[in-house]
């Protein structure tokens, strides 16, 4: 009985923590640039905590917009609008934005109460469900970390010899690295952004994952003996998945808030999980099948993994939404 | 040798030292309040016996 009262806070607490991160995630950008946003299809809106000076507002050569995968080209600004307590500045560009790519805003030395502010960049993007589902799943089968990155391999050889070890690896899998990206997240965008100590990244990420493995380890063993029996050698083989190093240093270089971190660590878990199931599957089958002796083993698992990244390239360009 | 950098160097190296003794002082804390008593009998009866697996 005590035990679930224990598990039950320790759930609650976990939850609430998320729901805290996820609130202070809402706002990542700039202290000075309270909001971004696309309005219509030819437009940029943004929203400044103070007012700025009108000067600097209406010199369009302030101002360097570009799509995110290309940052030569420049988008060509037509017009630009002020608002009249001088907080809101509406970009209008000559041609429709491409409102599926986040777009990157530079504001060259912004003026507000004839102070400057210095040099800013900020990030556009289109921010609703939609979005995130489509990181969600993109992450999961559009750019499965398995069989398009080919990250992982290690592990995924290693324990897609049965379908329970299978589940139960990815299952693990996934919580480990839903709770250490969510970390490396909040560590990059409270910490190493604001001192700029980017280049400690992968340091500080390899850190974070190897804590919440022992941390889960050491929890877990208490907590509930017979589902740390059941993960058993696994959550320690999470450690030697590259894909929990990747999915934090993908969301560091995207600037990711803390909903887009959340569905891209989901989405990476799930595909992973998806990828042991269905690799088990066939190895299984594989068993009881008449290969030559030459590729029994790993040589026609690689085989089968070959043909199932051919199988996800069929998912490749497609974009949702 | 740019004193920027040099300072930049120095909070890089304060943040891990930082991270490592609060995050060690959690895991042992932690490692603390969450033990597990083994019996070392356990094992002791393990060795013992023949392990074909």
């Amino acid at each position: 009985m005590r035990h679930i009262e224990r598990q039950k806070i320790f759930l609650l607490g976990a939850a609430i923590l998320m729901v805290l991160i996820s609130l202070a995630g809402c706002k990542t950008q700039h202290r000075f640039v309270d909001k971004t946003a696309f309005k219509g299809s030819h437009d940029i809106v943004l929203t400044f905590a103070a007012p700025v000076d009108a000067d600097w507002a209406r010199d369009a050569s302030n101002y360097r917009v570009c799509e995110k995968p290309d940052p030569d080209i420049r988008l060509d600004i037509a017009g630009i609008h002020l608002s009249a307590d001088r907080r809101i500045v509406d970009l209008h560009f000559q041609e429709a934005l491409n409102q599926g790519q986040p777009h990157v805003v530079t504001l060259h030395n912004i003026m507000s109460e004839g102070k400057s502010l210095g040099d800013e960049t900020v990030n556009v993007k289109k921010l609703y469900l939609g979005f995130l589902f489509s990181i969600l799943i993109g992450a999961m089968l559009i750019h499965n970390f398995v069989f398009t990155k080919y990250l992982g391999l290690c592990v995924f050889f290693g324990t897609s010899q049965k379908k329970t070890t299978a589940v139960g690896m990815g299952i693990t899998f996934t919580l480990v690295i839903v709770a250490s990206a969510m970390m490396s997240w909040a560590l990059y965008q409270f910490v190493l952004k604001p001192y700029h100590l980017n280049f400690l990244q992968i340091i500080v990420f390899i850190g974070l994952v190897s804590l919440s493995v022992q941390a889960v380890d050491t929890v877990l063993r208490k907590i509930n003996p017979a589902l740390f029996k059941a993960f058993g050698v696994y959550l320690v083989l999470v450690i030697a998945n590259c894909i929990i190093l990747a999915v934090p240093l993908i969301l560091a270089d995207n600037e990711y808030n803390a909903w887009e971190s959340l569905m891209l660590a989901l989405g990476a878990g799930l595909g992973f999980l998806i990828a042991l199931f269905l690799m088990s599957s066939v190895r299984e089958r594989l068993e009881l099948a008449n290969v030559p002796p030459t590729y029994r083993g790993l040589p026609i698992a690689f085989v089968v993994a070959g043909l199932f990244a051919l199988a996800f390239l069929g998912f490749s360009g497609m974009s949702i939404f | 040798m740019d004193i920027e950098l040099i300072k930049v160097a120095l909070g890089g190296l304060a943040l891990l030292v930082c991270i490592g003794l609060f995050f060690g002082i959690g895991l042992a804390l932690a490692a603390h309040k969450f033990a597990v008593q083994a019996n070392p009998k356990v094992e002791a009866v393990l060795e013992v016996l023949a392990g074909a697996q």
